[in-house]
């Protein structure tokens, strides 16, 4: 009886006992996410591109640096507050971009596996048009992780055995960086050459199209050359070249258009619909009012009939909430989103051509207007294209100082990242185009405009080569109101 | 109803065999302590006929028939008694209710061992023990009657959800809640869905929920490893073993309990802003947009430049704009409202249950239905739960036995949303002279145009309880069935053999409904979500015990199986169509998602007891987990433990030296238990963009039919191993003078290592995280506790007890190269695990000091921050204490529990920006004038002399998370409730009682209850902005047992 007993329990036990490894990992799979084996790179590309404008170039990074670029008021009595009034805790924070950081590294880590799918022994080894288009988007977030932060980490970055990546120079992550470049330019050409289109569909920039993104590349080939203008002042015939290229490919700008206000809006506006953190400033306004600018109505909109615009640096603004107005595209969901418009293109044309003598007028015309159609496009006012001409005449011959209070007119619709690169690379040239009067740039003699940008938290937290880098204590961050960049003349 | 019932007694009523005849008992009942005469006890026949009452002198005399052979006598206040029946007088002496000697108490896996012979410290509450009054919850219920236990509740709302945490936390970022048995079955207690950085949105309750106080027959908390090892890799952070109620004692007929009470609530501190200062942003102008209380006074309005009417031709009036809006006049007299008080309401809980219960010789059966209705503090929120529960022991044969335990429930939650989509920011921030109640909540003919005194990016909170909704909704099934075999063996053998199987389904529906014109998603959003568990768990246990003269043995052996699979879906539809219906009928662009998921464990264990003599005990256990969640090659792992207990009061000659020594025991433990990771091979996932500064999800895919794939954020390391908790446990019990005077103390050391945990990456590694295993955590426990029976009387008794508490929870180290990792909050300021530090510790802006002197770092004249976040101090309290005071004069009854938490600290967002909006009392001093501040100046570094305008100083200041750091030591009164017994009325037992709960006596902390805060996660109980406030009740109730 006992017997029996025990051996009914064992025999139940052992038919309900589905524990072997098979078994348990059956029960473990994960039914909605694939393994990497599963995923093609096309469908990589799809996010690599979208992340690159929505998170790197139209996220944090360029809220916040509007402010110090002036080409946007930081209002709303908080985060964007702070950065207005200059404050440390806010500025020089690691919390404040490590979002971005952390974005542009994890859409770097995709870009990364692109590149591995589409080269020989990949799972899509062949697809060049793919490794192009993913090169381009490497350059393009590197780009501005390494003009923002300095040396950053690069070759050591993106491997998940290392787990504090070293930090790298720029000077040589700037080499790398147009090696890249290069070769995907190399990449498009042939994929153009041999017709290919492996993305279509999947890339919602280009659909997939080789000579758009050959377009795009030399553009990024450009503007990467003109950033070494103070280490390499004779470089602007390069940057004439690569930027000519991108013309000769048919390059009509680089902007996302999967926009509709609806249930998918750019980043630029769901920020501000989220928080209402961005004003319109009177530097930007005092520009435009001196040129009789169309574009002024669009710019400072005044949306609580209370302040159409600040003073940069205001406190008391800078602390109210809805009371500064702001301008008419960050209440348009639907407006397109830049990686890189045809008028930064022709700016660049611009500035190179003046710097070394030969006649900008065409390219100036060109930019301005294209700035024009942008800002209509944006703010759904097709009268602001139509006043292009008549303002361009107005303004005459072109002047490197017009260029480039121009390119700061333009860029301040979504490019203030950009800004911010070329005030510090004129700064360290010893130019002045755009001055800039916020109060608090200086406080008690002490500069407090950052010259760069703080490392994103998760480094500064998790390793040590960046924690070192960024200091401790009361010194934590000071280095970011003294030493420039090394393309600006630090030394890192 | 009444068929049931017919039914169930003939079930288990054996025939009754009328045809006998009487014999008279007689007997005396005394009260045991002091040999003196009980008057009035009640002493029943088992089986069948009616009682009687005992006289003057204590004695009885009652006419009984053959067929019954035993009787039971109750007293007010005593433990019931059950005696055989005898032909000579009877002495029955009966002991006050919470003497307990030689108890046998339930330990793991349903086992049954003598209190007096545990290795470890257990504890158990008896139904009288908890507070079940004016709460639903059963966190609630235990609160300040544990010791090792920390019981943390996020608010006074309807459904919040509890942190349970038994010495210490185990896991960093995973599960720290114990594992709930009811009725021999594991049922699921934590949350559906963490509240995550719990810096939006509404808390979710925990699953603890569904079980009604009510229903509970006793409580055990199995707190040490060695006590939970058999239960294997779920408890390691302890268990709580629940009994329902159930027949106890062999009667006639059922026993019918009728219970109801009802209480109100009101905020248990309210909070009392300044009323001197309008809204603005500095004293020289009122502004009827600001979100700040800086303005000029209030009764200076009329002179305002812009908005007074002194020089606009309205003399002693101003002019708000927000009146215009509203379709009224704009023009208005100064008037100071009551913005916060008039904004909650009063609170009600009620509960009612209805209980039978009835043992025979050979069966025991119970049924209960409950509801528990709550109606919450703040506008529309509340909680309706019902239950119903039924229970049957049977042995239907000598040798075999069998029963079922089944509970069902429905609960309904709706809550308000905390934190930075919360309402209480503004509630609390409503200028004064603001009518934040009166004035219309939209504009007229269009109610989805917000009307507030600020930016819309926050809802009106009367609009928004008019509007949106949060609502959670659980139907749950659980219960088992058994079978039990015990062969005849010869006398002082047995044998045990038991299979249990059982259920626990549910489904949680949740909803979050927002109305065209909400602060955000002001396109409207209905967002469907929710999971249907089932979790199937089977068990089969032998025991086998044999006794011989100087020792006993027992050895089990056993298997377990824990199948858990979950369907999670969520469906949002957004942007209605038009403001009235919001309804996904009504939306216009939809996402959704489902996931199903699986887990299993199966386990074996065994474990093997012996003692001597009743004065050593030694125990043994083992058992090896299987489990899904963990890699191949990971899978299987063996825990042990042991335990010895060492009575010194069986010796001989201490029985003989020290009579005052009631009893005394030494007890050790060392047992291990692990935990298992979340472990998935490493994939690919679909990309999502919310979160950071959007209040929405701006951006999802599929983006006009294409949608994408990156590699996860998460990397998962295929060398997973569990996470292995060490506890040495040591204690000590001594009883004095006959029990009067009970001491208990333990000490338990926890070695946590290999956590597992998903660390923090370097962002540039590609990955912002790595689920490995990593770090180490070390706690010690001190729990120590005495009880006193102050007086002992027959008419009257005074009981004293006091626990205290001290878990110092230290994190050793994090992952190699990691300082800290975050557990919830925002950017800054968060909750972390910080090496070097008790776990959790606030992180934030420090105050920018003078590294001599300590003092404030100032630059012109003002305070500044610290670029990066830093320490600010650890979270956990020093100690906790709780004080039980009962006494009982004749049928009068008042007890009491109190708790005192002595340090520990939190963030609490709602202080902080209140002070940075100059809207508390604390901010009246710093809205006019100018000051010079205390400090040293960065420039200089010589001692500040910089004047500076007051408000500014203060906002700066209050702008610098540090100043939000409290103290969070404070005294409460749990609960305190006097209870009436009537006399026995026929066949009628009657209490009426009235009780209040959650009296805060004294806190550290300014304006606010230190017990209101946001999540549900470990992050929990110390991290607080604009959380929904905690609640004070006052009630009472009435229980009928006949």
């Amino acid at each position: 009886m006992f017997k029996n007993l025990i051996y009914t329990a064992a025999g139940f036990t052992l038919l309900l006992t589905s524990c072997t490894e098979d078994v348990m990992d059956h029960i473990n799979r994960d039914e909605a996410n694939p393994p990497a084996s599963a995923v093609s790179a096309k469908f990589m590309v799809t996010d690599a591109i979208n992340s690159t404008a929505i998170s790197t170039w139209g996220g944090g990074y360029a809220w916040f640096t509007a402010s110090f670029t002036e080409q946007i008021f930081g209002t709303g009595n908080n985060q964007l507050m702070q950065a207005e009034l200059r404050m440390r805790s806010q500025t020089a924070s690691s919390s404040t971009f490590n979002n971005e950081w952390n974005a542009t590294y994890a859409n770097l880590n995709n870009i990364n596996q692109i590149i591995a799918k589409t080269s020989p022994g990949g799972l899509n080894e062949g697809q060049l048009d793919l490794r192009g288009i993913a090169n381009t988007l490497w350059v393009l977030n590197f780009e501005a992780l390494t003009d923002l932060h300095g040396d950053i980490p690069y070759t050591e970055a993106l491997n998940e055995a290392i787990t504090s990546p070293a930090l790298q120079s720029q000077e040589s992550i700037y080499t790398d960086l147009q090696a890249r470049i290069d070769q995907a330019i190399a990449d498009l050409t042939q994929a153009k050459a041999k017709g290919l289109n492996n993305a279509s569909a999947q890339d919602l920039l280009f659909h997939g199209d080789a000579n758009s993104w050959l377009g795009l590349a030399n553009a990024v080939k450009a503007r990467l050359l003109l950033n070494t203008s103070f280490r390499n002042p004779a470089v602007y015939p390069q940057v004439i070249e690569a930027a000519e290229a991108a013309l000769a490919a048919g390059f009509k700008g680089a902007q996302l258009t999967i926009f509709n206000g609806v249930d998918c809006d750019n980043s630029w506006t769901a920020f501000q619909w989220s928080r209402y953190y961005s004003g319109s400033c009177e530097t930007v306004v005092d520009l435009m009012t001196d040129r009789s600018d169309p574009r002024l109505p669009a710019y400072a909109v005044n949306v609580y009939a209370a302040v159409p615009y600040a003073p940069a640096g205001d406190q008391e603004l800078a602390t109210a909430t809805e009371t500064v107005g702001f301008p008419a595209w960050l209440d348009n969901g639907a407006a397109p989103l830049h990686l890189f418009s045809l008028s930064e293109l022709h700016f660049i044309l611009a500035e190179a051509k003046a710097r070394t003598g030969a006649d900008p007028t065409a390219n100036f015309a060109a930019a301005v207007e294209a700035s024009f159609a942008d800002y209509a496009t944006a703010t759904e006012s097709p009268e602001i294209a139509d006043a292009a001409t008549d303002y361009i005449a107005s303004l005459g011959t072109p002047t490197l100082q017009e260029i480039m209070v121009q390119k700061y007119l333009a860029q301040t619709r979504d490019e203030q990242i950009q800004t911010y690169t070329d005030l510090r690379r004129c700064r360290a040239m010893g130019e002045t185009h755009i001055t800039l009067r916020n109060p608090n740039n200086t406080i008690g003699g002490v500069n407090q405009w950052p010259l760069r940008l703080p490392y994103g938290n998760s480094d500064v937290i998790s390793n040590p080569n960046v924690a070192t880098a960024f200091g401790t204590g009361n010194d934590a961050g000071n280095y970011l109101f003294t030493e420039p960049i090394w393309l600006f003349g630090g030394t890192r | 109803m009444r068929k049931i019932f017919a039914m169930l007694l003939a079930v288990v009523t054996s025939a009754s065999l009328w045809a006998q005849s009487n014999r008279q008992v007689t007997g005396t009942v005394i009260f045991a302590a002091d040999g003196e005469p009980l008057i009035g006890a009640t002493v029943m026949p088992v089986g069948s006929g009616n009682g009687v009452t005992t006289d003057l002198d204590g004695n009885f005399s009652i006419s009984l028939p053959e067929s019954v052979k035993k009787i039971t006598v109750s007293y007010v206040g005593m433990t019931t008694v059950q005696a055989d029946v005898t032909s000579t007088p009877m002495i029955i002496k009966m002991q006050a209710a919470d003497y307990q000697l030689d108890e046998v108490v339930v330990t793991a896996l349903g086992m049954k061992r003598e209190r007096k012979g545990l290795g470890y410290a257990v504890q158990d509450l008896k139904a009288d023990d908890l507070n079940t009054d004016g709460t639903t919850s059963l966190a609630s219920a235990m609160q300040g009657k544990l010791t090792g236990v920390e019981i943390r509740p996020s608010s006074g709302a309807p459904g919040a959800s509890n942190q349970i945490i038994i010495r210490g936390a185990r896991s960093f970022t995973g599960n720290n809640a114990p594992l709930y048995v009811v009725d021999g079955m594991p049922v699921e207690s934590t949350p559906d869905f963490s509240t995550g950085a719990s810096v939006t949105g509404a808390n979710i309750a925990d699953r603890s929920i569904d079980i009604n106080p009510e229903d509970i027959e006793s409580v055990n908390v199995l707190k040490g490893q060695a006590a939970s090892a058999l239960y294997g890799i779920r408890a390691s952070n302890g268990v709580i073993v629940i009994t329902t109620k159930r027949g106890k004692l062999n009667a006639s007929k059922p026993t019918i309990t009728i219970s109801t009470n009802i209480s109100g609530e009101t905020v248990s501190r309210k909070f009392e802003r300044q009323t001197v200062y309008a809204q603005g942003a500095s004293l020289t102008a009122y502004s009827p947009t600001a979100s700040t209380s800086w303005g000029p006074r209030i009764d200076a309005l009329p002179d305002d430049p812009r908005y007074g009417g002194n020089s606009q031709g309205h003399p002693g009036m101003y002019r708000n704009p927000k009146l215009e809006a509203a379709g009224l006049d704009g023009w208005t007299t100064p008037e100071v409202f009551d913005n916060v008080g008039r904004f909650f309401n009063t609170g009600i809980t009620e509960n009612t249950n209805v209980g039978i219960v009835q043992r025979t010789d050979r069966a025991s059966y119970s049924f209960g239905a409950s509801n528990s209705y709550q109606k919450g503090i703040v506008p529309s929120t509340g909680m309706n739960r019902w239950g119903v529960r039924g229970l049957t022991d049977w042995e239907i044969h000598p040798q075999w036995k069998t029963g079922f335990s089944a509970n069902y429930s429905s609960t309904k939650i709706t809550s308000a949303p905390g934190a930075n989509s919360g309402i209480m920011n503004v509630v609390y921030s409503a200028p004064a002279e603001y009518d934040l109640k009166g004035i219309p909540t939209h504009a007229p003919g269009d109610p989805s145009k917000q009307i507030l005194f600020r930016s819309v990016s926050f809802n009106n909170p009367y609009w928004w309880a008019d509007n949106n909704e949060f609502l959670q909704h659980t139907d749950r099934f659980f219960g088992n069935s058994y079978v039990e075999f015990a062969p005849s063996l010869p006398e002082d053998f047995s044998l045990t053999i038991r299979e249990q199987a059982g259920i626990d389904s549910y489904t949680s529906n949740y909803s979050t409904l927002k109305e065209v014109g909400s602060a955000d998603d002001s396109g409207g959003l209905i967002e469907n979500y929710g999971v249907q568990r089932r979790v199937f768990n089977n068990l089969v246990t032998a025991n086998f015990n044999a006794r011989f003269t100087d020792f006993d043995f027992d050895a089990m052996l056993g298997n377990e199986i824990n199948n858990n699979t979950a369907r999670i879906w969520d469906y949002t539809g957004r942007n209605f169509n038009f403001y009235g219906m919001p309804t996904m009928a009504n939306a216009t662009s939809f996402q959704s998602s489902e996931y199903n998921r699986e887990t299993r464990n199966v386990g074996f264990f065994g474990s093997v007891g012996l003692s001597w003599r009743s004065t050593l005990f030694l125990t043994i256990t083992g058992r090896n987990d299987y489990v899904s969640t963990m890699p191949r090659g990971h899978r299987s792992f063996f825990y042990p433990s042991a335990s010895a207990g060492f009575v010194a009061s069986e010796l001989p000659a201490v029985k003989g030296a020290m009579p005052w020594l009631s009893f005394a025991k030494f007890r050790v433990s060392y047992a291990q238990v692990g935990q298992a990771g979340e472990y998935y091979a490493n994939y690919y996932t679909t990309p999502s963009y919310g979160g950071g500064f959007y209040s929405y999800s701006p951006v999802s895919y599929p983006i006009a039919g294409v949608s994408s794939f990156i590699p996860s954020s998460t990397f998962y390391d295929p060398n997973l191993r569990p996470q292995n908790t060490e506890n040495v446990e040591m204690g000590i019990d001594l009883y004095l003078f006959s029990n009067r005077l009970r001491l208990e103390y333990t000490a338990s050391y926890q070695n946590i290592t290999d956590q597992i945990f998903a660390v923090p990456t370097a962002g540039s590694m590609g990955y912002t995280e790595k689920l490995t295993n990593a770090g180490k955590m070390r706690t010690w426990a001190h729990e120590a506790s005495a009880t006193m029976a102050v007086l002992q009387h027959k008419d009257y008794d005074l009981n004293v007890g006091v626990n205290f508490t001290a878990v110092n929870n230290r994190v050793v180290e994090l992952a190699p190269g990691v300082e800290s990792i975050f557990l919830g909050g925002f950017v800054e300021p968060q909750v972390r695990a910080q090496a070097g530090n008790t776990y959790p510790n606030l992180y934030g802006v420090a105050f920018k000091r003078d590294a001599a002197t300590g003092k404030l770092l100032l630059s012109q004249g003002l305070p500044q921050g610290t670029a990066d976040s830093q320490d600010l101090g650890n979270a956990s309290p020093d100690f906790v204490m709780g004080f039980n005071l009962g006494g009982r004069y004749r049928r009068v009854n008042l007890s009491s529990t109190w708790s005192y938490q002595h340090g520990g600290r939190m963030y609490h967002g709602t202080n902080l920006v209140l002070n940075y909006f100059g809207a508390t009392k604390e901010s009246l001093p710093y809205h006019e004038g100018t000051m010079v501040a205390e400090g040293i100046d960065e420039a200089t570094g010589q001692p500040n002399t910089v004047e500076v305008s007051r408000q500014l100083y203060y906002q700066l200041y209050n702008n610098i998370t540090e100043a939000g750091i409290y103290d969070t030591s404070f005294l409460k009164l749990r609960d305190v409730t006097l209870t009436y017994a009537l006399p026995r009325i026929g066949g009628l037992d009657a209490s009426i009682f009235g009780f209040a709960r959650n009296v805060l006596i004294w806190s550290k902390l300014p304006n606010f209850d230190p017990e209101a805060s946001q999540g549900n996660s470990n992050m929990g109980g110390y991290f607080e902005r604009f959380s929904i406030p905690n609640t004070s009740s006052y009630g009472g109730g009435l229980k009928l047992t006949f």
